[in-house]
């Protein structure tokens, strides 16, 4: 099955307060992830607008955070403003490892050293120690294509700082009955008014105006256009 | 991650913030309210604490304590014991702390000048 490399960071959170530390600055139920279970959030400023899309892997004796090399310092500065007299500690494993996204459906094993972690009904995200992981062989190009084809979100295409988690196709990762979070609020006040604005769609190349396209393809591409609110509740 | 890499993984170096040397003060009302909570009993104190979260980055957090293992900075305002931690006193130099009546029932709310925004709820600021 096709294999992408990707360009990921990943923090490992220590400490007693690490799972309600992670919850309370994240958009998805956190704080009951059981050892060996992994979860997707979405750390939010305090506009909703997006920081870094995580996936959080709870390994018993710490949490890991796998999120998005580019997006790496800003989130380190992010949680690091916000320990205050909290029980965590950060360490920052990003240079020890590489990582890819399978594209398959099936449940099969994996090498010694990888591990394996569905994200979606046909994604797995692996990560391996450095120079161990499987070899990629699928390009920027194709992952694109694939992309625009399923309507799945990438950091620096669809989710970037500029948009909040409904409007780039990451409103799943929004708990709708969680507590506090930084930028709980104007994600709740969107979703209760239905006033989410815009919205990732897959169009035909041409159909919409450029500055909406997010990744573009050979027919088609993926583009954050304006919908119709009520329609999309 | 499985095979072992996180173990040597080098630590996040983290900048704190300088402690500042708190300066707050306590409107009459919540003067009132804390007498009443306190009585005689001067082995009590009021921690005035500041946790991440809420919809705006940081939550207040009030409680009276006996003591904390805390590194704390104490003040005596208007007679009470006051302890601030030193990890969180940039946040919480010059507050006022008040107490409000509300439809569901009263509470200390913190004014604080150098927050740029606070939660509609009110129990959290950034």
């Amino acid at each position: 099955m096709p294999i992408v490399a990707r360009d990921a960071s990943l923090l490992i959170v220590r400490g007693a307060d690490a799972l309600n530390f992670i919850d309370g600055l994240s958009t998805n139920l956190v704080k009951n992830l059981q050892s060996g279970s992994h979860v997707q959030t979405v750390f939010t400023d305090r506009n909703a607008r997006i920081i870094d899309l995580c996936t959080c892997y709870h390994m018993d004796s710490f949490i890991v955070l796998i999120g998005h090399n580019q997006n790496r310092e800003i989130l380190l500065t992010h949680l690091n403003g916000r320990i205050l007299t909290s029980d965590v500690q950060i360490s920052d494993a990003t240079e020890n490892n590489d990582f890819f996204i399978e594209i398959t459906e099936e449940t099969k094993e994996y090498s010694k050293g990888i591990t394996a972690l569905r994200i979606a009904e046909s994604e797995v995200l692996l990560v391996a120690s450095k120079g161990t992981g499987p070899d990629a062989d699928m390009n920027r190009e194709q992952w694109n294509e694939w992309r625009i084809q399923e309507v799945r979100p990438d950091v620096g295409h669809e989710i970037s700082n500029k948009c909040h988690p409904f409007s780039c196709g990451l409103e799943h990762l929004v708990h709708p009955e969680k507590g506090c979070y930084i930028g709980q609020e104007i994600l709740v006040r969107m979703r209760s008014r239905g006033t989410i604005g815009r919205g990732l769609q897959r169009v035909e190349n041409g159909s919409c105006k450029p500055n909406f396209v997010t990744t573009k393809g050979k027919s088609h591409c993926l583009a954050i256009v304006r919908i119709n609110n009520r329609e999309s509740q | 991650m499985d095979c072992g890499t996180c173990e040597t993984a080098p630590a996040v170096l983290i900048t704190k913030p300088e402690p500042v040397s708190v300066s707050l003060t306590i409107t009459e009302r919540a003067t009132t309210m804390l007498t009443d909570a306190f009585g005689d009993d001067d082995s009590h104190a009021l921690l005035v604490g500041v946790s991440s979260g809420g919809c705006s980055g940081y939550m207040y957090d009030l409680q009276i304590v006996e003591s904390t293992e805390q590194d704390v900075q104490e003040l005596n305002i208007d007679g009470f014991r006051v302890l601030v931690p030193n990890a969180t006193s940039h946040l919480l130099d010059g507050i006022e702390i008040d107490f409000v009546e509300k439809l569901m029932g009263g509470g200390f709310k913190i004014n604080n000048p150098s927050a740029d925004s606070t939660c509609g709820c009110g129990e959290s600021f950034s």
